[in-house]
């Protein structure tokens, strides 16, 4: 199986500006060195809480942001050196879908506005064709045809996210970042959507960056997941593998963290003592030591990088000096 | 067990909203009692009446648009539909008390913790300044907060998303009501977070003997904390039931389908999630039978020409013509 995208050393940091003369003092690192890959057709879940930057990874990969440096490499085109004309065209094959549709559809535009564009903007086929193009991303994602005309505010939350998602399909892209795309979503309606997106990619071949705060999502939709605290990835393993097996200790308190929907078990749970820090002014060395219950002198000095601790099965990585 | 005289009965009520397309009943002949000392899960999906119930308790439904249009309200033996405003709030704070879902929105940001804390505490609790500063700090230390002491003259902003929620609670229960009405306390919130602040509500609960109204949505979190929950869908209750029972035999099939649709870690993966067809049906154009009939795969010719009443056995409640 092909690699469709490739990220190598991403990074991105936001300039802080300060005093009389707003000179740069000093960065904040949102993603900071990451390094991840997607095969074709499959999924890759990212996990980590507010503010670890996983949002700005899924937009730095897409160029929504300008990486700071850093490569992503998308079908053995190299994304980030591309020119801004360029970049127009290659959008056609990456495309994403956010949290929320009711603010990512302009309220003025029918469905059908909405739905044409992407086609009209890239010059695509015929009106009749575009037309025929429209009803077809309907029929995938299972609205009706009469909707066509209807303004986004008339429909619930799911049907929005099924517009969301034909509004992300109609180029035909390979690749599509799912920023926290179902959590809007009431627990009947988000089953709908996963399966909705499982579907389309057996179908389609789309790989997905799968980016949420949502752990036990993550693992049903994701192949592969990446957990990422203040701005680094601190492990990667297969979706089954992470969970059976969570090697870093910030991994297995986010894990021991999930409410389990059976009153009768009862887990012990690894409660984290106070907040992430602030990315502003990260600890040294290891980002999560000064949370981490098993901290030592060496993790205050080096940072860890990952290391492969697969004990022969499928690739698993994780940055802590334990192992 | 002994039979303990509730401490919140609610009965029959209704709530209606006026909007531009019409009134809304947002909730419909509702009716459960929660008991001293208890923690009651209210659960359910958006627009499903789940807040509007608990805001009604506190005569906080913003009106105009909403009022109570029927039904009653008791708290610890007294009739609360229909007091005055001024009475209401002699009970707000004093006899039950509500945490909100976002509290950046619910604490005034130009004033600081202390400010806001002794506040309450002079007013019913008739302390003077310097005991309710030094009750504040120590509600501030009860809920985990480190430094209370500092930490009470800072301003919201300055605090976390997890220490303002704490910050919430500690106002909530200053001065220790019967009943606290927790508006999807954790939802804001992230998983570690989460967990923090749900083992605290937890710890106090044990230590004060309040009872607890969990409003929330995640099923998961009700299986945790709850001793009992009850399950509303489009403005009703479909069912009620203790906890262990309602998670190993739930027997409204919009239960059922509702836990077999949560997200779990699983040890095999499924295909394909279970989920319940359709959406919720749009309150201003109800079907004349049993709301969930339209995503239910139960379906029976009787449940579309009327709608089934809630029916109780001993111990739990349910609203369907073919309950599992």
């Amino acid at each position: 199986m092909a690699e469709l995208l490739e990220v190598k050393h991403l990074k991105k940091y936001f300039p802080i500006k300060g005093g009389v003369f707003r000179h740069v003092v000093g960065h904040l690192k949102a993603v900071d060195d990451v390094s991840l890959s997607i095969m074709k057709g499959r999924t890759f879940g990212l996990v980590g809480e507010s503010g670890c930057g996983k949002s700005t990874l899924g937009r730095a990969i897409l160029r929504l942001h300008e990486p700071t440096s850093g490569q992503v490499m998308l079908d053995g085109k190299n994304i980030t050196t591309l020119s801004e004309k360029e970049l127009v065209t290659s959008r056609r094959d990456m495309q994403i879908i956010f949290q929320d549709p009711y603010a990512s559809l302009s309220p003025r535009r029918t469905i059908l506005q909405t739905l044409l564009e992407p086609l009209e903007t890239h010059g695509i086929g015929t009106p009749a064709s575009r037309r025929a193009r429209v009803e077809e991303l309907l029929d995938i994602v299972s609205l009706r045809k009469n909707i066509l005309h209807r303004y986004p505010h008339e429909f619930s939350g799911g049907q929005r996210q099924r517009i969301g998602i034909a509004r992300a399909l109609t180029l035909e892209p390979k690749f599509i970042v799912a920023d926290e795309a179902v959590s809007a979503l009431d627990v009947s309606v988000q089953s709908q959507v996963l399966n909705l997106l499982a579907e389309l990619q057996r179908n389609m071949g789309i790989s997905f960056l799968f980016i949420s705060h949502d752990l036990a999502v993550v693992q049903h939709i994701s192949d592969d997941v990446g957990v990422m605290y203040l701005g680094r990835l601190v492990e990667t393993a297969s979706a089954m593998d992470l969970y059976r097996s969570p090697k870093h200790p910030y991994t297995r308190a986010l894990l021991s963290a999930i409410p389990v929907p059976d009153p009768k078990t009862k887990i012990k749970r690894i409660i984290l003592e106070g907040d992430v820090p602030s990315p502003l002014n990260p600890p040294s060395g290891c980002p999560f030591r000064t949370r981490c219950s098993e901290a030592m002198d060496k993790c205050a000095e080096s940072t860890p990088e990952l290391a492969d601790v697969s004990d022969g099965g499928s690739a698993h990585h994780v940055a802590c000096h334990l192992y | 067990m002994t039979i303990k005289e509730p401490l919140l009965s609610i009965r029959n009520l209704e709530v209606e909203f006026t909007t531009e397309r019409g009134i809304v009943r947002a909730i419909d002949d509702v009716s459960f009692d929660v008991y001293p000392g208890e923690t009651l899960g209210l659960v359910g999906e958006s627009g499903c009446g789940k807040s509007v119930t608990s805001l009604a308790v506190l005569g906080l439904i913003p009106s105009p648009p909403g009022h109570i249009t029927k039904g009653s309200i008791v708290l610890d033996g007294r009739e609360l539909v229909g007091l005055p405003e001024s009475e209401y709030r002699r009970i707000r704070g004093s006899e039950a008390s509500m945490i909100f879902q976002e509290p950046m929105t619910a604490l005034n940001p130009v004033f600081t913790v202390a400010n806001q804390m002794t506040d309450v505490l002079i007013r019913h609790q008739k302390m003077t300044r310097k005991q309710a500063r030094n009750h504040a700090i120590d509600m501030l230390a009860l809920v985990g907060i480190p430094s209370p002491e500092r930490r009470i003259d800072e301003y919201p902003h300055q605090m976390s998303g997890g220490m303002r929620q704490r910050v919430m609670i500690a106002m909530a229960i200053s001065c220790s009501p019967k009943l606290l009405l927790a508006d999807e306390p954790t939802t804001a919130l992230d998983v570690t977070t989460q967990a923090q602040v749900m083992e605290q509500i937890v710890k106090l609960q044990d230590q004060l003997g309040t009872a607890v109204v969990l409003v929330t949505h995640d099923l998961a979190v009700v299986a945790e904390t709850c001793n009992r929950a009850v399950v509303m869908y489009a403005g009703t209750i479909a069912e009620e039931a203790p906890i262990e029972d309602l998670f190993d035999h739930p027997r409204h099939p919009y239960t059922e389908g509702l836990m077999k649709s949560i997200p779990r870690i699983r040890e095999q993966k499924l295909v394909e999630l279970p989920t319940i067809p359709g959406t919720v049906p749009d309150l201003l154009t109800l079907p004349p039978g049993c709301r969930f009939a339209d995503r239910c795969y139960k379906v029976v010719e009787e449940c579309r020409l009327a709608e089934p009443q809630l029916l109780h056995d001993a111990s739990r409640a349910v609203a369907c013509y073919r309950p599992n």
